[in-house]
């Protein structure tokens, strides 16, 4: 099996540069993401049904429809609408955070209805208010649950992040396949990249691990 | 102190509670007995509106909380209430349960909040459990602790929703010392049990309740002693 | 350390090409050329009006007719399948499809791994631009932000003016999203293949796009793409030559383009 390492080696500063920029897009799209999401998955939680109806829309429309589907929209449709011109990376961001925010939101939904009722009823007896109870004894506890699915969805946005290859933002998939366009091989950049996204993928799980015994042993 | 007038509830088509009209005077301990299903445990709940009210009025110290546009967390602040399992916050310690509603509601100093905490721990028996979470705790202790976080908002009522059904026999007798020592201070208590022996002893009053109704009311020793309605002897028979 | 990492990497290709050869087992036999109208397996991406794309949803366009007219007068049937573009040449290096018809250019890089036939098509890339823009020539679009198609010729000729893996050069999966960059204001310009820019500035006038040429750029020719040493190579060549002089090829040519083909030109091509 002839595997040419010496033009890894040759691209090796472009996947670099498409590694950190992945790097990029993967933390501000989880840091916004999960925002979003909590604020999301709050509001779909509300008692009035009407105000909650919106974020449920939302949730059905961002886990219903593909990603690829949504970042084509947003870099054609809206960014160009509110910037007057594309931007790969305000589009890229925004399309990764809307729809995590989706798939958070019900995580965040799951894990506080996982609670014991009695959790709040105890801090609405104490005289908390219902922000007041969910602030200091529903969503701490509720995070703690959230860890591992949260985990899941983090490196589900790492390796999706590689969809914004098709609006040619310069991450480590469209380096993968701008390589593939310039040597004609395909093996070596897509294995290189599945490699990058693995390690990236671990690096994120090994963290998350660490999140969660320091969590476990509060 | 708290006068409950034709109170209703209803979950749905089902009628828990039938017209309940009563009235608890302060430092009274009143004792709620009955089989289960007769409404005991939601007419307690009513009684800080944990369940809406259907209809009816319950005024707490003159302050009807049916009433939509009362505030009833400042209510609540003066009603404690005891669950059956405890409902302790699994992520905070025990010092950590009974200072977050004193800090984060009446807004108190962490200092003062720990010393008063500290305080009631050793009250109720468990101040070298300070810094534990609750999962280390046996059941007994947990009431105890919760008993001591209701305190610590300095309420004028506590409520007890059976709390001692979930404990295994030998840590009964540390609750009930706790709440009788309290009873004994001189607190309004309103507690739904099924301890007799502490009904007979403690209470003031016991009402007996059944199918909805407050079917009975009286003095322990003479509505265990000559209870009048059937449906009461049918009851006392049985567990006593 | 290296060798350690070349054997991870080797299993892991191994491991990936076990999976990509299980889920391939209906292309019919691609070797033994009996004369029993042979079914050929033909990648494609079709997304290349109107050398290849969709209507509803069949695969329609001057290169499907093109090979289906060959692969006829060669002695087989042609099943053309759209794989897209990049998978086009994994499907070729790995024998899973017998020949490739993509508006392909023939280039020495892609001859060191493919064969290819006889040209049938000449191509030029041609320039896009607004109405209002100032570029009048491929020198022109120096210090410009242009978008291409990822591994097309349009890209080598943005790239021979811009630098390889220049950060002016936006590549895409496709010429319409190129194009919808231009229009959405992402970039300055687009270069492809002349029967792509003719096609869209037809089809869409009210995008207020106008055509440049350049004839610096260079002729490029487009061939059926073969596995490396594919024994159907002799025959579509054959096939190809015949239908250019039947008259087959230019009926097909006028047919996509309205115009009559350079043939004379297409034969400096060989």
């Amino acid at each position: 099996m002839d595997f040419r390492f010496d033009l890894i080696a040759n691209y090796a500063p472009f996947f670099l540069k498409g590694t950190l920029l992945t790097i990029g897009f993967s933390v501000a799209s989880i840091i916004l993401g999960t925002i979003l999401g909590l604020l999301i998955g709050l509001g779909e939680m509300m008692r009035n049904k009407k105000l909650a109806a919106p974020f449920r829309v939302y949730v059905t429309l961002f886990r219903g429809t593909p990603l690829l589907v949504q970042i084509m929209i947003i870099h054609f449709g809206f960014v160009p609408l509110f910037i007057g011109e594309t931007n790969v990376y305000i589009s890229g961001i925004a399309a990764l955070s809307l729809n995590s925010a989706a798939y958070v939101a019900e995580i965040f939904r799951a894990g506080i209805q996982s609670l014991d009722r009695g959790q709040m009823e105890a801090a609405r007896s104490l005289g908390m208010t219902h922000v007041q109870a969910m602030q200091h004894v529903i969503i701490p506890q509720a995070f703690k649950r959230m860890i591992p699915a949260l985990g899941n969805e983090f490196i589900v946005l790492i390796k999706d992040s590689s969809l914004v290859s098709v609006i040619a933002a310069p991450e480590l998939m469209y380096w993968g396949n701008a390589m593939q366009g310039q040597y004609y091989r395909p093996w070596e950049p897509y294995l290189t990249t599945a490699f990058i996204y693995l390690i990236l993928t671990m690096v994120c799980d090994f963290l998350l691990r660490k999140l969660e015994r320091r969590l476990a042993t509060e | 102190m708290i006068r409950v007038e034709n109170l209703k509830k209803s979950f749905g088509d089902h009628e828990v509670l039938k017209d309940i009209t009563v009235s608890i005077a302060e430092k009274e301990v009143v004792v709620v007995i009955g089989p289960s299903g007769s409404g005991k445990s939601t007419f307690l709940r009513c009684l800080n509106r944990l369940e809406e009210i259907t209809s009816g009025h319950v005024y707490i110290n003159g302050m009807d909380i049916a009433d939509p546009k009362v505030n009833i967390n400042k209510i609540r602040e003066d009603v404690g209430m005891v669950f059956q399992l405890f409902n302790l916050f699994p992520h905070k310690s025990v010092l950590e349960n009974i200072m977050l509603a004193p800090m984060k509601v009446k807004k108190v100093s962490k200092e003062v909040a720990e010393e008063k905490a500290l305080r009631l721990l050793e009250k109720v028996g468990l101040k070298d459990k300070a810094n534990v979470y609750p999962e280390s705790l046996s059941g007994g202790q947990k009431q105890r602790v919760a008993i001591a976080r209701a305190l610590a908002m300095e309420p004028k009522v506590m409520l007890f929703d059976e709390p001692t059904s979930a404990l295994d026999p030998e840590m009964v007798g540390e609750v009930l010392e706790v709440m009788k020592e309290l009873a004994q201070e001189g607190m309004t208590m309103v507690v739904v049990t099924h301890e007799m022996g502490f009904a007979r002893e403690v209470g003031d009053r016991v009402l007996f309740m059944d199918g909805g109704y407050i079917v009975e009311e009286n003095k322990p020793e003479l509505l265990f002693g000559n209870p009048q309605h059937e449906r009461t002897k049918a009851f006392l028979s049985k567990v006593l | 350390m290296k060798k350690r990492l070349a054997l991870i990497v080797s299993l892991f290709l191994t491991f990936m090409l076990a999976l990509a050869g299980c889920g391939t087992s209906q292309s019919e036999g691609t070797s033994g050329g009996g004369k029993e109208m042979k079914t050929l397996k033909v990648a494609t991406d079709a997304a290349y009006a109107p050398f290849e794309s969709l209507e509803n949803g069949k695969i329609v366009g001057f290169d499907v007719d093109l090979v289906n007219a060959a692969a006829k007068e060669a002695g087989y049937k042609a099943n053309v399948v759209n794989v897209g573009w990049d998978p086009l040449f994994v499907e070729i290096k790995e024998k899973k499809s017998d020949l490739a018809v993509s508006a392909i250019t023939i280039t020495d890089d892609r001859k060191q791994t493919y064969d290819f036939s006889v040209p049938y098509y000449l191509s030029t890339n041609e320039i896009l631009v607004p109405e209002n823009s100032t570029i009048s020539s491929g020198a022109d679009l120096k210090g410009k932000t242009v978008a291409v198609q990822n591994a097309t010729t349009g890209q080598e000729v943005a790239e021979s003016i811009l630098g390889k893996n220049s950060p002016h050069i936006k590549k895409f999966k496709n010429n319409n999203l190129a194009i919808m960059e231009l229009l959405n204001g992402g970039a300055d310009a687009v270069i492809a293949d002349n029967g792509v820019v003719d096609t869209y500035v037809k089809n869409n006038p009210d995008k207020k796009l106008k055509i440049i040429k350049d004839d610096s750029f260079p002729m490029e020719f487009y061939g059926l793409m073969f596995p490396k040493g594919s024994d159907l190579k002799a025959d579509f060549d054959k096939a190809i030559q015949k239908l250019i002089d039947n008259g087959k090829y230019t009926e097909i040519y006028k047919k996509w383009f309205g115009t009559e083909p350079d043939l004379e030109k297409l034969k400096q091509g060989k």
